[in-house]
């Protein structure tokens, strides 16, 4: 990535965000009530976009106006972060989104001032989305999720301090190379990878890298500790994109593994507006799944209300209507079970790499 | 009493002795001995209690020569005990009546009166005498001063408490710089612990007496505490009245019948009671006579069976020319054919009728045993059982329903002719028309198997009552009343049965809602008052009225238990709070309902809230002699509870009206601060002028807005009505230049170099109204805007 684009980028984001203010601006002078229509963020309001092969966001919108106390206070806050992030580009800064919810505390205005974090973090992707800028264009990065991945990978990381050549097998330790929070500043180099495995649970990375999995069938384990930062799952589409690499998903076998996978490989609900930048449609879904725990016998849990609540409510959601998920969804009803990664290790602490993950991956056609 | 006898025996010369220490012991020595029966039962309560007595007499006789009444009280220590001065403006009291007004207990001329006056039993203020004198020893001194005279008279007096007469112990002329009035000063043991019940209580005369200027002085004053006149209207003027005959109770009735002149009952209702005249006695007495004797019978006569009626007469006659008797038996058969049935009543006023007009026409006497006959053969004749039976078929069976077993009717039918002939003149008073249908409906009940439930039997009993006839008996004279206990309630019953007008209200002065409201908003200062007054009621008699006001908010105390005033006949009531109707009324309505605190749903509301309420009454009936609480008569805790109902709805809707007001202020407010951080943020991104958003905000707020707008010489003067209903303005415009083009719709007014330009414009839900002229750009404007409450009203600055 040239740095002529980059500037344009945080250009475009600039002007965008100038924009959204001037609307303000124009209907309050004209004497109108300020509004600001967002699509509908919910379960409801994703469509799959065949082209893409994601799920976005479909027509249904929803009015933030300054009728409600509450809707003008949206909307002031959603003008002083505007007026944030505006200047902030000028001054090519950044920051990341923990910075802006305690820095609204310094606002002039007690009004502006952000509730929680959450609420921070979702007038950025309201911004996002009316903007169509992503947040990294705005400069806002989350706190490091930590996340990293290892394998026959080299690479070139665009960092404060310069350029940097990476190997991500040898260049790195046992821990892997952490993902940087805008990976859009990497280049691939070259690699040896035959596939992309992303991993749930740090235990099992742990697992897979002491068994030298990695090594032995050239893979690149991608550690998602749990629900995947945007960071993660961008790169993990660049992996497949740009090197043409199947990418596979290995979580536990329990209802919010199965969403963790979604949002890699579908796009998630709150982020349905960057599906297209972040998912990864063609990723599959190795395991644990539920025909596993009963053709291995593994050891289980049974299921708390909350999952059947989960599992149902999957059922419901339109990226889980597959033939496949029905069949697996029901049948963990049916069982009433649900079993974690480690579970394998029952069958011993070699079993993943030289048993269940060989087998998985063969009838997968991946290996 | 008999314990002594007992034991006694027969012993003679005992009773004799005891009877020695017996004799009557005088009224003023009585309540010598039970002085707190008149509220004079401590030295702070006494005080009180005397200064009240003393203002109710000043105000009542102030109104009654309609004075606006102007009061001075003074209260001041001198040596061990405290002297009370009371002033009036009345008409004075003439030299006669002094001594026996404050001199003599239970003299006074309102206690036979129907009319509302404050002080009814003329006990109070000579009590306070009594109380003076005996407390201190020192005689009142009182001054009147007539109308019309030009010096004023000075009295001494005690009263002798064992005659209870007045006795007066010095008395001169003297000058008093009142032109007319009355002054009296006591001196008595006291103290000023009951300052707080005392201020309440002058406190609260000043709210229902606004017409009355009153001054009270006391010790712990440093100013005194004036109440001044809030309007110059005094309250009607009452008129006395007779007891209304659904008020009275049995022993009232025979005291009345006791004491009057009448003979007939007719008279004695007409003399007696308020609103009947000579249709409504007539009423009571047919009412009277049904209970009294009872009604006769009445039975249908087809047609067929007249000549057996006529023949019936005729054979009934002897000793008369058959020309005669012929003629008779006609005209008896032909009266009685004229009605669609005939009771026995009716056969004796034929037979009478027809007798008189053969008697003049044929110069043949028919005498009382002729007539007697004939009313026994043609009433025999018209009531022959088989035709009766049918008769009573007819009406049972219209009476009852449908699905009665026919052969179930036919039987009771024929019990209850059974039962009518029991009396010579088939009479029944009503009580006994219905046991007759129980006593036919039980037995065919069990042969037929057929149910005659209430509402059959009922319905049976009140078709048969309805064609009974009122009998044309005399109804008892007045002194048969008197002399039999259930006569009189029977024409007690009777009174109450017949609908009567309610009765006068001219006899009431009630303090009217409108005074009501003007007194609560001239003592408290809260933010909201309402009152309302209801019809006029009837308790023992009397007549009486009921009204209640609430005042609400503003300075009013907030925490704790509402205020709670009650008066009677427009006195406050300021001890026995607990004991009073109105203090149980006010407990027992839910007050949740009305949007007040109460925390069990009973009790005393709370917030900042004065409730009042008055009684006014010919006579009010209170708890004891000191008439510190009204009893509980359930008449007169309807009304007041109805009353308190009726203001308390009005409290209600303003509460939610302020409520919604509230919300709205708030919600403007919040608004109003994030609107304009919100226009500067967005205008330093866009890095242009900050917007104006009083339009934005007047739209949010369903509000009207106003703004004004100058540019090239121009302004323009704008209404924009956001709001759902059409809105009616007055704006004025002050600008310090001469404005020129102004249109027709406004006026323009110059003073001391600033223009008042004034437009009333009319604006439609939705719609926008526009003022132009011709203005000086530079000129500086400020708006003035009514019409719209400040909670709906957006104003524009100078842009």
């Amino acid at each position: 990535m040239s740095t002529d684009t980059q500037q344009s980028a945080e250009e475009r984001a600039r002007e965008r965000l100038v924009d959204l203010a001037a609307e303000f601006y124009d209907q309050m002078a004209s004497g109108e009530i300020p509004q600001l229509r967002l699509p509908t963020r919910s379960k409801s309001n994703i469509e799959y976009d065949e082209d893409a092969g994601v799920w976005v966001y479909g027509d249904r919108t929803s009015t933030r106006t300054a009728k409600s106390v509450g809707g003008a206070r949206k909307l002031l806050k959603a003008s002083y972060a505007v007026e944030f992030l505006v200047r902030q580009l000028k001054q090519d800064r950044s920051s990341t989104l923990r910075e802006l919810y305690y820095l609204s505390e310094s606002w002039d205005s007690e009004q502006a001032a952000f509730n929680d974090q959450s609420e921070s973090d979702k007038l950025v992707e309201d911004l996002e989305i009316v903007t169509s800028v992503t947040r990294e264009d705005f400069h806002m990065r989350p706190e490091e999720s930590g996340a990293t991945l290892i394998g026959p990978l080299r690479l070139i990381e665009q960092t404060r301090r310069g350029e940097r050549e990476i190997h991500c097998q040898e260049d790195v330790g046992e821990g892997g190379y952490q993902i940087p929070n805008n990976p859009d500043t990497i280049q691939f180099v070259d690699h040896d990878i035959d596939f992309v495995l992303a991993v749930e649970t740090g235990g099992m990375r742990d697992r897979l890298v002491e068994n030298g999995f990695d090594d032995g069938m050239n893979a690149l384990v991608v550690h998602l500790k749990g629900q995947p930062a945007r960071a993660t799952r961008r790169i993990t589409k660049r992996l497949h994109d740009e090197l043409g690499l199947p990418v596979v998903v290995f979580t536990d076998g329990d209802p919010w593994s199965y969403r963790i996978f979604g949002s890699v490989a579908y796009g998630s609900i709150k982020s349905a507006h960057l599906s297209r930048y972040l998912a990864t449609p063609e990723a599959r879904f190795v395991g644990i799944q539920p025909t596993d725990i009963v053709e291995y016998d593994l050891p289980t849990d049974p299921l708390a209300d909350s999952d059947v609540n989960a599992l149902e409510s999957e059922l419901e959601d339109p990226r889980f209507q597959t033939s496949y998920w029905e069949e697996q969804i029901e049948l963990q009803l049916d069982i009433g079970k649900k079993a974690e990664q480690q579970a394998l290790a029952a069958r011993g602490l070699d079993f993943v790499t030289d048993t269940y993950l060989p087998e998985r991956l063969g009838e997968m056609g991946v290996l | 009493m008999t314990s002594f006898q007992t034991e006694l025996g027969g012993e003679a010369g005992v009773a004799e002795e005891l009877a020695e220490s017996q004799r009557a012991i005088s009224i003023a020595e009585f309540f010598e001995k039970n002085k707190h029966m008149l509220g004079f039962d401590s030295g702070a309560r006494g005080l009180v209690t005397a200064v009240k007595e003393a203002v109710d007499n000043a105000l009542d006789a102030t109104e009654e020569a309609g004075h606006l009444p102007d009061i001075y009280i003074e209260i001041r220590e001198v040596g061990d005990y405290y002297r009370l001065v009371v002033e009036d403006n009345g008409p004075g009291i003439t030299r006669e009546q002094v001594p026996k007004v404050f001199g003599k207990l239970l003299y006074g001329s309102r206690f036979h009166k129907r009319e509302q006056n404050r002080g009814q039993q003329g006990i109070g203020i000579s009590a306070a005498v009594l109380y003076s004198q005996l407390t201190s020893g020192k005689a009142a001194k009182i001054t009147s001063r007539t109308q019309g005279d030009d010096r004023a008279r000075y009295f001494e007096l005690i009263v002798d408490t064992d005659e209870n007469e007045p006795e007066v112990r010095a008395e001169k002329e003297t000058t008093w710089d009142r032109s007319h009035g009355t002054r009296i000063e006591l001196e008595m043991e006291a103290n000023m612990r009951a300052r707080s019940a005392l201020h309440d209580y002058v406190a609260q005369t000043a709210v229902v007496n606004p017409h009355a200027r009153i001054e009270l002085r006391e010790p712990g004053l440093d100013d005194p505490l004036k109440f001044e006149r809030a309007t110059d209207q005094l309250p009607a003027e009452t008129e006395e009245i007779r007891p209304h005959p659904h008020g009275v109770e049995l022993g009232q009735l025979l005291k009345l019948i006791d004491a009057t002149d009448s003979y007939s009952v007719s008279g004695f209702l007409q003399e007696e009671f308020t609103r009947v005249g000579a249709k409504t006695a007539r009423n009571v007495l047919n009412a009277f006579r049904d209970r009294h004797y009872g009604r006769e019978m009445s039975w249908g006569h087809p047609q067929a069976d007249e000549t057996d009626l006529e023949v019936a007469v005729r054979d009934a006659v002897a000793n008369k020319t058959s020309e005669a008797t012929a003629a008779f038996a006609a005209g008896v058969a032909d009266r009685l054919r004229s009605a669609d049935r005939a009771a026995h009543g009716d056969v004796a006023r034929a037979v009478d009728e027809a007798a008189n007009e053969i008697e003049d026409a044929h110069k043949e006497t028919f005498g009382t045993t002729v007539r007697e006959n004939a009313v026994v053969a043609a009433w025999s004749a018209l009531t022959d059982s088989d035709r009766l039976r049918a008769d009573c078929h007819r009406l049972v069976d219209e009476a009852t329903s449908i699905r009665k077993d026919d052969s179930a009717v036919e039987a009771l039918s024929e019990r209850l002719v059974e039962k009518f002939s029991e009396d010579d003149r088939h009479r029944a008073p009503l009580d006994t028309v219905r046991a007759y249908v129980d006593r036919s409906a039980d037995p065919v009940e069990e042969a037929h198997d057929e149910v005659f439930g209430d509402t059959a039997r009922e319905n049976v009993v009140e078709a048969v009552w309805d064609v009974m006839k009122t009998v044309d008996d005399e109804v008892p004279r007045v002194r048969d009343v008197a002399g039999e206990r259930d006569t009189a309630s029977g024409l007690l019953e009777a009174m109450r049965a017949t609908d009567i007008l309610a009765p006068p209200t001219d006899c009431l002065a009630p303090i009217t809602a409108e005074l009501v409201e003007q007194g609560l908003r001239k003592e408290f200062d809260a933010e909201f008052y309402t009152a309302a007054t209801r019809d006029a009621e009837v308790h023992g008699g009397d007549p009486f009225v009921v009204e209640a006001g609430i005042a609400y908010g503003g300075d009013l105390k907030a925490e704790g238990a509402v205020d709670l005033l009650r008066f009677a006949n427009r006195v406050p009531l300021v001890y026995q709070r607990g004991a009073c109707a109105i203090t149980d009324v006010t407990k027992r309505i839910d007050w949740r309902n009305y949007e007040l605190t109460q925390p069990s749903g009973s009790g005393m509301p709370q917030g900042p809230v004065v409730i009042l309420v008055g009684v006014a009454s010919t006579n009010v009936p209170f708890t004891s002699e000191s008439k510190d609480a009204v009893a509980n008569v359930p008449a007169i805790e309807d009304e007041v509870e109805l009353a308190i109902r009726e203001a308390a709805r009005e409290l209600k809707s303003h509460l939610k009206r302020r409520q919604s007001l509230d919300r709205r202020r708030r919600k403007r407010e919040v608004l109003s601060e994030i609107l304009p951080e919100m226009a500067d943020k967005v205008a330093a991104v866009t890095d242009r002028e900050r917007p104006n958003v009083e339009r934005a905000l007047a739209r949010i707020m369903n509000n009207v807005g106003v703004s004004h707008s100058a540019e090239n010489g121009t302004a323009t003067l704008q209404v924009r009505n956001h709001s759902d209903r059409g809105e009616e303005l007055e704006i004025t415009a002050i600008v310090d230049a001469e404005p020129t083009g102004v249109a027709d719709g406004a006026s323009l007014v110059e003073m001391d170099g600033e223009w008042f330009l004034s437009w009333e414009p009319s604006v439609g839900a939705g719609e926008t109204a526009e003022l132009t002229y011709e203005l000086d750009t530079d000129a500086s404007v400020d708006l003035q805007v009514d019409g719209v409450t400040p909670e709906k009203l957006t104003v524009g600055g100078n842009r």
